[in-house]
Formats: C-alpha cells, structure tokens, sequence
C-alpha cells in the first residue's frame, strides 16, 4: 500500500479528533518519534499516528476506521516490552492504552477483580493492598509496564516459580477483534465453555485483538515471608543450589540468581549488600503460614551449605528483604551505568542444565568479544544473559546479536525454549525454527488466521520472515538496522 | 464404510489392533457403535490411521480410558474409535526439573504411583483415576477438588504433541515450565473433548510430595452455614489445597449424616498443617461448627473417592449430572435453590461444589421420569444463568439429551471457534457435533 498522502493523513486526524476528543491524536513526526520501539531500542518504526482512546468503544472504532483504510494497527501499552512486540508497521496506527487504566471493580469475596488494560500492573496491588491482597505475577518493570501488555506477552516475574505467569491468573477478557467486533472471552466465572480462547489470547502478542477489559484473580497476601541470601564462590555451587533445594521438596515463591558482574554493577549503582567479591549469588524467598516458615528456611540454607555456601543469611527485616529485591529488580538499570548499552535475552532451560548453559553462556560472550551479566529467575530456568556493548564501535551491534542467536540455540539444543517471558516479537521471529518445526508453526499460523484473518492486526510479529504471512501494511521497506545487515538473521 | 479400510487399518497398527463388527459395542456412544475401533502403539501410526479416515471422510472419536465418553452432545456421526490404550509410556522423567513426559494413553493412576515412587506428584485429581488416561483428562478438561489450590490442567501442562486431522504432527508449548514461544497451543487443546486433533503426547508441571496430606471434614446444620464457613476459610491466612461444599444428601452418600459438610484438604509439612487444623477449628466454632473429623492415610484417600464417585455416570445417584460454574460467594444459595427446584420436581439432588472456584456438581437422583429430569435440568440452567454463570449437561440419559441442550447457547464467540474448527479440521471428521454450537 503506498504511504497516506498528506491530505488523506490530514483528513483521517480530523475523523479521529471527532472520535476520540482533542489531544487525543499524534501525528506530528516529533511526537511519533516516542513511539518508534518499545524497551528493544534495536528495532525502530514510524507510525502514521498514534491515538489515545479511552473506551472499549472508541478502540473498537478505531480498528473498524483502520480496516476501512486498510491501514495496519498495532496497541501498546507503557512500552517496557522487550522483543519489539508493540512496534508498529511502518505507517498505520498505534493504538496506545495509556488513558484506559482505572481500576472498573473489584470483588474481594470471589477474589477478583476488574481492570482496564493501561493500568500499571503494581497499581492494581496498591488498589487491593489495603484489603489485604495483591496481584501475583510479578515482571521486574512492574512499576511501569501494563496489565494489557502483560496479557500481551504473557509476562512472568520473580514470583511465577510458585505462583505462575500471567495466563495463570487471567478469567476473563473483553476483546475489540481484528474486525473491530467487541466481544467477550470468559469471563468472571471457571471453565468457560468451549474452547480456551482466554488462554490462546493470552501471550498472543497482540496480534489476535486488542484487550480492553481484563478480569483477574487477585491473592491474598501472604501471612509470612521469609527472604535468604545466599552467596556462592562458584556459579557451578549455586546452580547446584538450586536443584538441591528442590530436591528437598520445597518449591520457594522465587529462587534468582545473581553473577558477578551484575553484583559488581547493582553495588556501584545502588549498595544493596551483595558481597562483591562473590561468584554468584541466590536469593531465594519463602512465603505462605507462619508456622513451619524456619523449619522450611532451615532447609533451604542446609541445601546452600551442602552446595558449598560461603554465606547464608536470612533478611532481618522488612527493610533488609526489600533492599535484597532491590538489587535484583534494579539489575538491568544498574547495567546501564557500566555500559553504554546492553541487551538482554530470554532463553528458558531445564533448571537441571543450568551449570552447562551458563558455560556455554559465558563461553559464547567471550568468543565474540563481549561481556556478558546474568540475573535470572533460576528456579525457572529462565536466563536473563545481558550482553553488555558499546553501539558507537563499528560491529559491536552486529557481534551482540549473533552471541545472542547463539545462547538462543543452545537454549533450545538442551531442550528449552527461545522466550520465558519477553516474547517473540520481532527480536526473535527468525528463530523460532530453532524450536518449532513447519507443520508447528503452520497450525499456529491457521489459529492466527482464524482471529486475524487480514493480518491488519500488529503485522510482522512471531512467525519467521514474514514469508507465508501475507500481511497488508506497507511494501516492504529495510529497517536502517537491516540495512546495516543486523536485523535480517539467520 | 468402504469394505477396504479394515484391511488398510490392519496393515497400519497390527491385526490384533483392530476391532470390527459386534467387537466394537463395548466402545458404542450414546448408543451408537463405531463402525471399526482401532488401537495404534506409535504417534506415526495415529498418523496414518487419521489419513486413511481422511481419505475415507470417516469420523474418528479419541477414545482414552472411556470414563468422560458420554460428556458432550451426541456425536452427528460415529466411524472410528482410535484407542490410545497401548500408548501408555512415560517418555522422560527428570526429578530435578519437576517435569515428566507421558504418552496420552497413561492412566493417572499409573503415572502417580510412577512420580510417587521419585517423591513428587501431578496436582490434578479428577475422577476414576484408575481408568481415566492423561489424554482423556486433558480433552476434557477434568479436575478434582486440589484445583483449588493447584488448578487445573490448563496450569499444569507445558507441552502437547497432538496428531492433526491430516495427519500431521504439531507440538505445541515445550518442556520448560515457564515458555512464550508462539502461541499457547497447549490451552486450545485442553477441553477441546477431541475436536481439534488427537493428544497423543504431553508434558506437565510436577510438584513434591507434601509431607503431610490430611483431610478435615466438618459438619454444620445448614448448607448456608458451611457456605460461609467456606468464605471464612477463603478470607482467612489459611492455604488449604481443597475446600468442597457438599449438602446433605452428599454427606449421607459419603456416610456421614446429614445436615452439611465443608471438607478441607489441607497438605504441607507437619507445622503447617497442624496450625491449620487448629486454626480451622478456632475460625469455625463461632459459625456453627458441628462434628469435625480429621483423616488421614486410606481413610482420606477413600473419602475423596467416594466424593469423586458422586458425580460418575453409572451409579445409583446417577439420573442426570450437570455442572455449574458459579461465582464462588453464591455457590452455597444457588446449590440450596437447585436442591428445592430438584424436589419440586419429585426428584432427589446431591449437590456439592469446588467452593473457592464456584464449581459445582449436582446430581439428580430417582429420575426415572423424563419429563421431571427435562424439567429439573431445565430450571437449573436458568438459575445458574440467571446469576451469570453456566451450566453443562455432564452427563444424561439419551432420551434426555434429546430435550435439554448440553452446552449453553453459545454467544457471538462461537463465530472464532466455528473458524478455529474450520482452519484445523476442515472436513470435520474429528468427533463432530459433540461440542460447544454443534462443532
């Protein structure tokens, strides 16, 4: 499709100022530039417009307006996401959530509740925190990232080990299809009949409609927490840990793992109390009753001694667990003041294959030249590799992105997957051959077809080359990063 | 059927694979015998029996242990049984990861005492363990009272190989318990009641053993009571892994009197579950707590059965059973409506309910009368959608199904699956008409 002319462009605002209100529709290039990647700043795209609607209704006409002009659409919400999932095609509309974020019900009896998708997640814990409750799943841009992106990409977090991701959490959806159509999927009650359209939509990436009402559970809070540090001489010891401890029959609310060089970068930037001297570190939380809580902690600290614990403490306090999670959530800013850039993978292992992987890991980054943090969810065996490197060398780009094909492949080699919880996106499409033959992503490609059948719906995203998706959207025009030979992979 | 296919079913898994003629009324549904049963010991060989169905545009119904066969509308048409009996390996179990690979033809109970043996457990109890085959849990998406804490199959698979319609073989998820990768194929599957392909391999979540398992069933005078003992509990710091209402004539079946009951599974290590009982008792005294009973060991395992059992087909309680799926707070109200519409009728009701999920289990009993069976099905699907929620025919005599639809009416998200069914299984040959709108 060729680019909207100006006046058409001029002619298009105006129709959704009506729609939506003033100060609802950018599409002044300054203003868009904002909108051109998500918290992957490797991948940029430019929309026609980015539009602010504040009712299902309004998303609803806006899908149907975009149809009508054949224009591609794409929601977003705080753009914390890491894949590139929420970039737009070039051209079309990026639908932003941001003005969508109350709170509509909350219903303390059925432990539930309801909520527009722009609301940012933790907001929903301090709603219900006074009465008691909080919502589980956890990423570490909680204070920032949205509901509706987390149903996106079905995010995970710290506290999933126990408590499970996203779609674990999820009744109910109140969907605008790819066609505009508003409709419900689930809803307050269980086993909703037919099929599971709830969890198919769940981490589909945005490309089968756009969430504008959510329905959760929320949890009570638990009655204790108990937090442990455990400061390790070896990453061999401390992956070991891990598998010790759930050998011993314990399965903790969150086990992650910390290296060196995160250590080292989380100390300079914010002195959270992690031995710095240290290999690897694990902090590892318990919570539910009170009773049996050190009998349960006693466990687990016996588990790192016999994996050869230089230290073992349990947090003191409440200020003591909160600096220790500090250190953890804060990782990837902390990151940023020992390099100038830094990218961060997702890849998912069997926890048993965790002393291998992280060799591998390391061994990888070291052959290219780079320098390489880990800070992951280990109970999981969900790794979080950040390559650190500088974008202004010439190449240094190119060599980050092909250790991180690397890591990926080993990932998928031992059996594990490409993404835990950042998705697909763009980022990753390439490699989904590493994990999912054709007949796989064939049928994928025929669900997604049964919601999306006009691809209109966030193009480009999830399937590999794009080659046997026929979307709309512009003609294919090379990112500046494909032009410099990074983005086409593999 | 064209005379051949036997013959090419044969040369596919084997002859003593194959059942025809009067060998396939034991695998009739709904009264209609298959017209061959046929019991394949490889996926490639699922495989080649859907091809030959294909080219023969014969329907093929899944067919695990046959504990949920009469669950779902009557099929549109019956062909061939595909039998995954034989298909009962487990492929990989690594402790460490707490995941286990199994073939879908594996009895629960067989995988447990497998997984037990290593100390770990699948948190998923539906009936009839004995019979029931992972597949046939998954298709059917059948759980037990320990969802509440543990959910249910949707929560505790990471992975499905599943044979297509035309064969093809397509996995989705994978073997790590936390993965984005693609689209969530593993829950599409789940409940699908095989109209979407064939499980034939699955991947799940394991968990360890608790040290301690017990199960505290206590006693009240009404079910309003237990209902809200059951809301104390769920507001409470308590963390029990079931918590099942059940009314009176539950309780009698279970023989344990009359009145109402609120049995609380509670499971963890020994401190815990100590508290816990001591906290239950503390917490429900001043709401009339009556009688309580702590069990433990095959008393416990026993009790859960026999619960379980209520709800089968097949057993004297056994005129109709539906299922409701409620908001948790109403689930004590609408069961005591649902018991009065049940005698209004002339017809006997057991009710009991996953009371932290709002899912309940009502069986009518004494309904040798149609037309009362018609009505009392009739007037609960009302009440149940008149509080917002859905009710599904579980399980009915024929005559019965005829006159009351087993699913809802469907609303507009029919329109998806209708298009989800046509894009992976366009000729409809994959158990057709049982589901949700006739797909």
């Amino acid at each position: 499709m060729p680019p909207l002319t100006d006046a058409r462009k001029k002619s298009l605002r105006r129709e959704m100022e009506q729609l939506l209100g003033p100060g609802s529709v950018l599409s002044d290039p300054e203003e868009l530039l904002v909108y051109e990647s998500d918290g992957l700043t490797l991948f940029r795209a430019l929309a026609d417009f980015v539009v602010f609607p504040r009712s299902a209704e309004q998303v609803s006409a806006l899908v149907k307006l975009a149809n009508r002009e054949g224009l591609p659409f794409v929601a977003r919400g705080a753009g914390t996401g890491l894949s590139g999932g929420c970039l737009p095609a070039e051209g079309g509309l990026v639908i932003s959530l941001m003005r969508m974020n109350r709170v509509l019900e909350v219903d303390y009896d059925n432990q539930l509740a309801v909520v527009e998708p722009g609301l940012v997640n933790l907001h929903l814990s301090w709603a219900v925190g006074p009465q008691g409750f909080y919502y589980a799943p956890d990423p570490s841009s909680q204070q920032a990232c949205t509901i509706g992106g987390n149903i996106a990409n079905n995010s995970g977090g710290p506290h999933t080990l126990k408590y499970g991701v996203t779609t674990n959490h999820v009744l109910g959806l109140e969907v605008v299809m790819p066609d505009g159509e508003l409709l419900w999927l689930g809803g307050k009650t269980r086993d909703p009949h037919g099929y599971d359209l709830v969890g198919l939509f769940v981490g589909s990436e945005g490309t089968f409609g756009i969430a504008t009402k959510i329905v959760v559970r929320i949890l009570k809070k638990p009655q204790a927490v108990k937090t442990v540090l455990a400061v390790f001489g070896h990453v061999d010891q401390a992956s070991e840990a891990v598998s010790a401890i759930i050998a011993r029959g314990l399965v903790p609310a969150a086990m992650e793992m910390i290296d060196h060089l995160t250590i080292q970068a989380v100390e300079d930037a914010f002195g959270c109390g992690y031995p710095r001297d240290a290999a690897a570190a694990l902090l590892i939380e318990l919570d539910g009753l009170a009773a049996g809580m050190e009998a349960q902690a006693e466990r687990v600290l016996a588990a790192c001694r016999d994996c050869g614990a230089r230290e073992v403490r349990a947090a003191r306090d409440e200020a003591e667990r909160q600096l220790l999670w500090k250190g953890r959530k804060s990782a990837f800013g902390a990151f940023g003041r020992i390099s100038p850039a830094y990218m961060v993978m997702d890849g998912v292992i069997p926890r048993t294959k965790l002393p291998y992987v992280l060799g591998r890991v390391n061994a990888i980054a070291a052959a290219h030249g780079l320098r390489v943090g880990n800070v992951f969810h280990a109970g999981d065996g969900n790794l979080h590799p950040n390559i650190l490197y500088d974008p202004r060398k010439p190449g240094e780009e190119a060599r980050v992105v092909a250790a991180g094909a690397e890591i990926l492949k080993v990932c998928a080699d031992v059996g594990g997957s490409i993404s835990g919880e950042h998705g697909i996106g763009l980022e990753k499409a390439d490699y989904m051959p590493f994990i999912f033959s054709e007949a796989d992503l064939a049928c994928m490609r025929q669900v997604k077809d049964a919601f999306n059948p006009d691809g209109r719906c966030n193009p480009g995203k999830i399937f590999p080359n794009n080659k046997a998706c026929v979307e709309v959207g512009p003609a294919y025009r090379p990112h500046p990063i494909e032009e410099k030979g990074l983005a086409q992979r593999f | 059927m064209p005379s051949l296919l036997p013959d090419k079913l044969r040369t596919v898994v084997g002859a003593p694979h194959v059942l025809t003629g009067v060998e396939c009324s034991p695998y009739a549904i709904e009264g209609r015998a298959p017209e061959a049963v046929v019991f394949p010991g490889t996926k490639e060989e699922v495989a080649a029996v859907l091809q030959l169905a294909a080219e023969a545009a014969l329907p093929v119904t899944p067919w695990g242990g046959g504990t949920k066969m009469a669950m779902g509308s009557p099929p549109s048409r019956v062909g061939l049984v595909l039998g995954l009996g034989r298909m009962n390996r487990i492929l990989e179990h690594e402790p460490g990861d707490l995941t286990v690979t199994v073939e879908a033809g594996l009895t629960l109970e067989a995988l447990q005492s497998a997984l037990g043996a290593r100390g770990q457990w699948l948190s998923l109890d539906p009936a009839a363990p004995e019979r029931a085959t992972l597949g046939g849990i998954l298709a059917s998406n059948a759980s037990g009272p320990r969802r509440h804490l543990y959910g249910t199959a949707r929560d505790l698979v990471i992975g499905l190989t599943v044979v297509m319609a035309d064969g093809s073989v397509v996995r989705g998820g994978g073997k790590v318990v936390k993965n984005v990768a693609g689209y969530d194929l593993p829950k599409l599957y789940i409940g699908s009641c095989g109209t979407l392909g064939v499980l034939v391999e699955t991947t799940l979540k394991l968990r360890p053993r608790p040290d301690v398992d017990r199960l505290v069933v206590t006693h009240f005078n009404r079910l309003k009571d237990a209902g809200l003992a059951a809301r104390a509990v769920l507001s409470s710091d308590l963390i029990p892994s079931a918590l099942e209402l059940a009314d009176g004539e539950a309780l009698r079946a279970l023989g344990h009197g009359g009145g109402a009951g609120l049995l609380i599974g509670l499971d963890g290590i020994a401190e815990q579950v100590d508290w816990a009982i001591a906290e239950l008792t503390r917490l429900l005294a001043p709401l009339g707590l009556g009688e309580s009973t702590v069990l433990d060991g095959e008393a416990r395992d026993r009790a859960w059965r026999d619960l379980a059992r209520l709800g089968r087909p097949g057993t004297e309680h056994g005129s109709a059973v539906m299922k409701w799926a409620v908001l948790p707070a109403q689930a004590a109200d609408l069961m005591d409506a649902g018991a009065a519409a049940a005698q209004r009728n002339g017809l006997g009701a057991a009710l009991t309910a996953h009371a932290g999920v709002g899912i309940v289990t009502a069986i009518l009993s004494g309904g040798l009368d149609t037309n009362a069976v018609v009505a009392t099905l009739t007037e609960w699907r009302a009440l149940v959608g008149g509080a917002g929620g859905q009710a599904m025919v579980e399980w009915a005599p024929l005559a019965v199904k005829e006159r009351v639809a087993v699913w809802d009416t469907p609303g507009p998200t029919l329109r998806v699956m209708r298009r989800i069914k046509e894009r992976l299984d366009p000729r409809s040959i994959l158990n057709p008409g049982r589901f949700v709108g006739g797909i």
